[in-house]
């Protein structure tokens, strides 16, 4: 039996460090965790149109976070931290979900949310969603160990069960069955678990007051692109609804910036995957 | 305790509206609630329509308010309650959240909600201010029952349940009342407009109609009642705001001719130098052409109006009181004076091609300089709610924009929307010939022209979106049901 296969000890009970605990605080008040969209869509009446622009668009991040492991777990420092990544990453494939891996089972809430065969390749995706996996895989690739496990840990693990909980309401209100949003559900519960092992690898690695910054930092930058990331959905959103509404914005009517450039699509999907497989590889970003 | 209180987008961010493109007024709800507690409490505002979506989490979350509030009205009710959720969700159930305004006054049941832990029913100064009192002093939160105008979720046996407090007596003089705490927004002043008259201030003189038209709800907030501001009392905050436009928010500003007499009186005496603009009746002003020219004379420069239709049996049938003619004969004698209108036209969803016709024509007649055209919806509250909820195809709140048929419409839904969505254009001659007033007060029209480039930059804008007929058709995907025309999916909208 390898190390992999050897049951998943629970999380220490022991009581949080000081340091985690603010940060726990931090995160679970961050705007990103806590955004008005997320807001919006536990309260509103939206529909399964608006989530299947949701969907469009937050798919795009869900075959990626595996890609953060594993360029993260290349740089692991012991073989103890890589073991516990390597845990969320066997779960991330598709552990416990019924055989299904992450992304089938997203593609199955999006079926269910109205769209058609392959269009989640077709659909064009916001600059945010570039922008995110690409924060992502440099904070894994180029910034210091502790800095991507902030990101991926606190910033991803602590982060999702909240900002879902937000969403499983509203998806209900909008009749969705329980197995087509088992995307959600799920998440709610393993990154309980993800999110307690990851926990036990920040209290054992971040020792000193700059190891516990780099925590920090990490999952502040992974936050901020996660904030910018659900302002592009909603965008979206109501592009899907008022088509002609968002050249309004770009004339700041409400307050935005001015910048066109939000308004335009880097690319879709693949454009993505192609942009990231580059650079998980070494190379540059550059469309 | 520290208390923040927050007026909502009306939508999310980057969605087009009325409320962004022609009028946005300051806060006066809220800064009139701040001004009763500032003293014992602090106090901040929130103008969620002026901030990006983030701030309202790092305020919270830096700020930590006690008590949060949020004013709304019915389209805006949800972003009301998602302002209470992040409270909740950021603050756990240390922050007490209170929401209230037209929508949760006359529905207070559509607000209660897991998030939201009281609802001030009618006017809100006394009612929050005792609120605040009661629970800073320790008060439970499970012993509300004295606080007159309130709804709370009271903890039951089987859960919770909203219980209602008795309303609150709203008979006190306005003059009483402290002014509004405009410092507290101080941040956001010079951002409100109108058309384009910018900076804007706001005043509220009057608070309640003495009509009881059975598509509004002013007349039922307020409880039949009218209360005035003192002459005095009005010019004192006029001199008090340094923005060269105000409106005043009175639903109606020409209900007393005496009121306005010695208004007029006050203001020739002290000539605070002020551009103003009210909403008022046709029928008055069209009895009244001597004192509204005083008006235009002591800086009145636009009137919103209610015009409605011209039709006389649609305006009995809307219980307005009110005659065609007087609609002509306000619309002339403004025009005369120099003074913009803004008219509000109301179509129907049984209307047909031939009535959206005429509707246009008589804009065109009129030659109103701003011409709005909504739908008639029956709104919470109202007569017409009342004695038509049960047509209603939706009672989805962001639905009662006025810019959507809620009801079934007599031709096909797209050929309504496609008909109902050229009303700018079909109205633009309209506006074009109101472009001579420009000529006629050269000192009010040299106030405006700062604000021209942005207000037609809005009106671009705006255009985009209320010309479009798929945006409405794409609101009501998934919520108007297939079988009243409804659109579903986008292959079926594009085909439409």
């Amino acid at each position: 039996m390898s190390q992999l296969e050897t049951a998943t000890p629970p999380a220490s009970a022991r009581p949080l460090p000081a340091w985690l605990s603010a940060l726990r605080a931090e995160v679970a008040s961050h705007p990103a965790v806590n955004h008005l969209l997320l807001a919006r869509l536990a309260t509103g009446p939206y529909t399964k149109s608006d989530y299947k622009s949701f969907g469009l668009q937050h798919y795009a991040l869900v075959g990626f976070f595996t890609r953060y492991m594993e360029v993260l777990l290349m740089r692991a420092p012991t073989s103890a931290e890589k073991l516990w990544l390597a845990k969320v990453l066997v779960n991330e494939y598709g552990e416990g979900s019924d055989g299904l891996d992450h992304t089938q089972l997203y593609r199955k809430f999006l079926t269910s949310a109205g769209t058609r065969v392959n269009e989640e390749f077709e659909n064009e995706l916001c600059p945010e969603a570039f922008a995110f996996v690409r924060e992502h895989l440099r904070i894994c690739r180029e910034e210091p160990f502790l800095v991507g496990l902030g990101a991926l840990g606190p910033g991803h693990e602590w982060a999702i069960p909240k900002m879902f909980s937000h969403l499983i309401p509203g998806l209900r209100r909008a009749r969705f069955e329980e197995s087509e949003i088992l995307y959600f559900t799920l998440h709610c519960e393993q990154d309980l678990d993800h999110g307690a092992w990851m926990t036990e690898v920040l209290a054992e690695q971040a020792q000193t007051r700059e190891q516990q910054e780099q925590v920090r930092r990490g999952a502040l930058l992974s936050l901020e692109a996660r904030f910018r990331f659900w302002t592009g959905v909603e965008r979206r959103i109501v592009q899907w609804r008022q088509p002609e509404a968002v050249k309004a914005v770009a004339h700041g009517v409400y307050g935005g910036s001015k910048d066109p450039a939000r308004l335009s699509s880097p690319g879709k999907l693949a454009d993505l995957k192609r942009l990231a497989t580059r650079y998980q590889e070494g190379g540059v970003w550059a469309p | 305790m520290k208390l923040l209180l927050v007026q909502p987008a009306p939508f999310e961010h980057g969605r087009m509206g009325l409320e962004n493109a022609l009028w946005l007024s300051e806060p006066v709800a809220l800064t009139s609630i701040a001004a009763m507690v500032k003293g014992r409490h602090e106090v901040r505002i929130l103008d969620m329509r002026l901030e990006e979506d983030g701030v309202l989490a790092r305020v919270l979350a830096d700020f930590r308010p006690d008590v949060v509030g949020a004013s709304c009205m019915t389209t805006d009710a949800y972003q009301a309650q998602a302002v209470c959720y992040a409270a909740k969700s950021i603050l756990g159930d240390a922050v007490f959240t209170i929401v209230g305004g037209h929508h949760p006054t006359l529905a207070p049941e559509a607000h209660d909600i897991a998030a939201i832990d009281a609802v001030c029913i009618g006017e809100g100064e006394e009612t929050f201010a005792e609120l605040c009192d009661h629970l800073a002093a320790g008060g439970s939160r499970d012993d509300l029952g004295a606080i007159a105008g309130l709804a709370w979720r009271a903890a039951s046996p089987t859960g919770t349940q909203q219980r209602r407090n008795p309303n609150r007596s709203q008979a006190r003089s306005l003059d009483t009342f402290p002014l509004p705490a405009r410092e507290l927004i101080s941040s956001y002043l010079g951002r409100y407009f109108f058309a384009a008259a910018t900076p804007l201030a706001s005043i509220q003189t009057s608070r309640g109609c003495a009509y009881d038209c059975n598509f509004c709800a002013i007349w039922e907030f307020y409880e039949r009642k009218v209360r005035f501001l003192s002459a005095a009392a009005i010019v004192d905050r006029m001199e008090a705001v340094a923005e060269k436009f105000i409106f005043f928010l009175d639903d109606n500003f020409l209900s007393h001719r005496g009121r306005i007499e010695e208004f007029l009186a006050e203001l020739e005496r002290r000539k605070p130098g002020k551009f103003w603009m009210i909403q008022g009746r046709t029928d008055f002003i069209a009895q009244h052409p001597d004192l509204m020219k005083r008006m235009r004379d002591a800086g009145l420069c636009m009137v919103l109006s209610g015009y409605e239709t011209n039709d006389e049996g649609t305006l009995a049938a809307l219980k307005k009181d009110n005659l065609r003619e007087n609609n002509l004969k306000a619309a002339a004698l403004l025009r005369k004076l120099g003074i913009w209108t803004t008219g509000i036209f109301m179509t129907r969803p049984d209307f047909e091609a031939k009535d959206f016709e005429a509707m246009w024509a008589a804009i065109r007649e009129m030659k109103i300089s701003i011409p709005l055209v909504v739908i008639h919806t029956p709104l919470p509250g109202t007569q017409g709610w009342r004695a038509e909820r049960h047509t209603l195809l939706t009672e989805d709140a962001r639905f009662f924009d006025l810019l959507h048929a809620v009801q079934r419409t007599r031709l096909p839904r797209e050929e309504f929307y496609r008909q109902y969505a050229r009303w700018n254009q079909a109205t633009m001659g309209s506006s074009r010939e109101s472009l001579p007033l420009l000529f006629k007060r050269p000192r009010l029209t040299a106030a405006l022209l700062k604000g021209v480039p942005t207000f037609v930059e809005r009106l671009k804008s705006l255009r985009r979106v209320i010309e479009d007929p798929q945006s409405y058709l794409r609101d009501e995907a998934d919520v108007i049901p297939r079988e009243a025309g409804g659109a579903r999916r986008e292959e079926e909208i594009a085909a439409a």
